[in-house]
């Protein structure tokens, strides 16, 4: 009789509590439902430990991690449950983690900051397009202002929208009315939080906010959302070709063009007119701490 | 499709949900309007179709062409209702954790107001399973704190470590950086103009956005890390054009050390005694009596208070 495969979420051979209902559909993280034929015993579940345990609540506190903060995290979770054990290559580590997570429609995602390509790591969830994570520490009319945000930033050229124009939009939002003062306070209040960045008086998104409502906002500004010639990602900054108008992260620009000395747009090959970033190397841009240079106190630029 | 019923931000009325029989939480956009989630209405009511799941022993229907298609319709109502038991309790653990977060008990209305909707009847087994992956998962406890009330709460298995934040935070060089930043607020009478810090850090080597193998990005470090985690202050100063930022204190800093305290740090930079500088030693002073002030009050109401 086809059934379905009788398959638990965790590890197979694994003791399974008595309170646990026998059987349960096979589906794929993104909820489609896949025929158990297909399935089968390709797939390898991870397994959970302490260490993997502990991994996964600091990075739920924190949010979102930058690599070197995540490698930091995953040693320290090593050292205090499994002192003697080879950490496992990152890599590794969370993919292991997300094949256990995928029974929950959640998932560790990789991401890459828009500003200067520094990998990015936060739990996210799959299923739900909505801001839901949000939700549990703003106010209806704090919400309602982000997403008034977000509706700027997205309709931007630039993926910056100045402070005057979204206090400008108070008036407009949901729930308890709020002074323009309060919605200076509640912008600081999300930038401290990682949803928001701000550069001198305008916001764009935090990587953070890009890697966690991805879908949503494909999904609800499908006419107005931009995307990556180069990685096809959702764009917020980046930069523009002026002559047909396709777009490219800056750290895609910065790898695409790598090797180029005079970069071309990949699209309508004509000359590409922005300054290309360098690729980001951490290694490469390791400096001593009080030493000085004589390379560093010529270069002037104020930052 | 989490609701959280303080922000009521994404709550659906529960007449909506229940007329929705399909639980879609795919598109559900970020308004406070209920919409008619898309995806196709289940055909018979949940609980028989996850019936069916159970009959696994029943009788096998005979396969003329009609019997293949009731099979067919059958195996599909199945799969669906599968799959949205699975998902909802996957937003029941989501709705767990965030719920924990904020550190307030979780009780079964507002688990069947928020997640499980019409699938109440299933509440036990839903809960079962939500609460064997939080364990498994996370590490967390499902724990019922009230039996009468049906309150829960989670409990964190993994032993506790001390000072688990500043370990993580690889702390000794960043928290250096910040008292220097700290000394320099203080000793320039609580405030100090970005300019001047960043100046300041400069003559360390240290540059607002050039990676640093001890404080990565110091601007990130400084204008958000320690902005987030209060330990600084920062904001606009009226009247300047162009518009200009100044730091100051953050509460985190008065709770952590001390005006004292850091004038010490200073002073110990400079190889000088904190009574070097008479005006800000004598603030300190003051700031050190206050303290003992507090203290006392506080210690005296506790002591009428016992807990």
């Amino acid at each position: 009789m086809g059934g379905p495969h009788p398959r638990s979420p965790r590890l197979e051979g694994g003791a399974e509590p008595s309170f646990l209902p026998p059987s349960s559909s096979v589906r794929t993280a993104l909820g489609r439902c896949v025929p158990p034929s297909m399935q089968g015993n390709t797939k390898k579940m991870g397994v959970m430990t302490d260490v993997h345990r502990r991994f996964l609540q600091l990075l739920m506190t924190h949010g979102v991690l930058e690599e070197c903060d995540i490698k930091r995290l995953q040693k320290h979770c090593y050292k205090v449950h499994d002192c003697n054990a080879t950490i496992e290559k990152l890599e590794d580590f969370i993919n292991n983690i997300n094949s256990v997570l995928e029974s929950l429609y959640i998932e560790i995602k990789k991401g890459v900051t828009e500003d200067d390509g520094r990998p990015i790591y936060a739990l996210v969830n799959l299923a739900t397009t909505s801001i839901s994570k949000m939700a549990s520490d703003f106010a209806e009319n704090e919400l309602d202002l982000f997403r008034k945000a977000l509706e700027l930033i997205i309709d931007s050229d630039t993926g910056f929208a100045s402070s005057t124009n979204i206090l400008n939009l108070v008036d407009q939002l949901k729930g308890k009315k709020m002074r323009k003062k309060e919605a200076e306070h509640v912008l600081q209040k999300f930038v401290q939080n990682k949803w928001l960045i701000e550069k001198e008086g305008e916001f764009t998104l935090h990587g953070r906010a890009i890697l966690e409502m991805d879908q949503y906002i494909r999904e609800t500004y499908p006419d107005a959302v931009k995307v990556c010639n180069i990685c096809r990602g959702l764009l917020i900054q980046g930069q523009s070709c002026e002559t047909c108008g396709i777009r490219m992260h800056l750290p895609c620009v910065a790898k695409y063009f790598q090797a180029s000395s005079e970069p071309h747009c990949p699209h309508c090959n004509d000359y590409w007119p922005h300054e290309v970033p360098e690729v980001f190397n951490p290694e490469k841009e390791r400096e001593t701490g009080l030493s000085r240079s004589n390379k560093r106190s010529s270069r002037s630029r104020q930052h | 499709m989490l609701q959280e019923p303080e922000s009521g931000a994404l709550a659906i009325p529960q007449a909506e949900r229940e007329m929705d029989g399909s639980h879609d939480g795919e598109t559900q956009a970020l308004t406070a309007s209920p919409e008619p989630a898309p995806g196709p209405l289940l055909q018979e009511s949940p609980q028989e179709d996850l019936g069916a799941v159970r009959e696994e022993g029943a009788a096998e229907p005979s396969l003329t062409p009609k019997g293949a298609r009731a099979l067919a319709a059958k195996t599909l109502a199945r799969r669906r209702a599968c799959r949205r038991l699975d998902r909802t309790v996957a937003e029941l653990v989501q709705f767990l954790l965030l719920k924990d977060r904020k550190k307030s008990p979780i009780t079964r209305s507002e688990m069947v107001k928020y997640v499980i909707g019409d699938l109440k009847d299933l509440f036990p087994e839903i809960i079962a399973r939500a609460a064997e992956h939080l364990r498994y998962v996370f590490g967390f406890e499902l724990k019922q704190l009230d039996r009468k009330h049906h309150t829960y709460i989670l409990i964190n298995k993994l032993k506790p470590i001390e000072d688990e934040e500043e370990v993580l935070r690889g702390d000794g060089p960043r928290l250096g950086l910040l008292m220097m930043i700290l000394g320099l607020i203080y000793m320039k009478g609580n405030s100090a103009r970005e300019a001047q810090v960043w100046a300041m850090l400069r003559r360390l080597g240290v540059r607002p956005s050039k990676y640093h193998f001890l404080f990565g990005y110091p601007k990130r470090l400084i204008m958000e890390d320690f902005v987030q985690l209060r330990y600084l202050n920062y904001r606009r100063v009226p009247h300047t054009n162009p518009p200009e930022c100044e730091f100051s204190w953050g509460p985190r800093s008065n709770l952590e050390t001390s005006k004292m305290k850091v004038l010490g740090f200073v002073a110990k930079l400079h190889k000088k005694e904190p009574q070097h500088w008479p005006v800000q030693y004598r603030e300190a002073l003051a700031d050190e009596a206050n303290r003992a002030r507090a203290g006392a009050s506080v210690r005296a109401r506790a002591s009428t208070h016992p807990w």
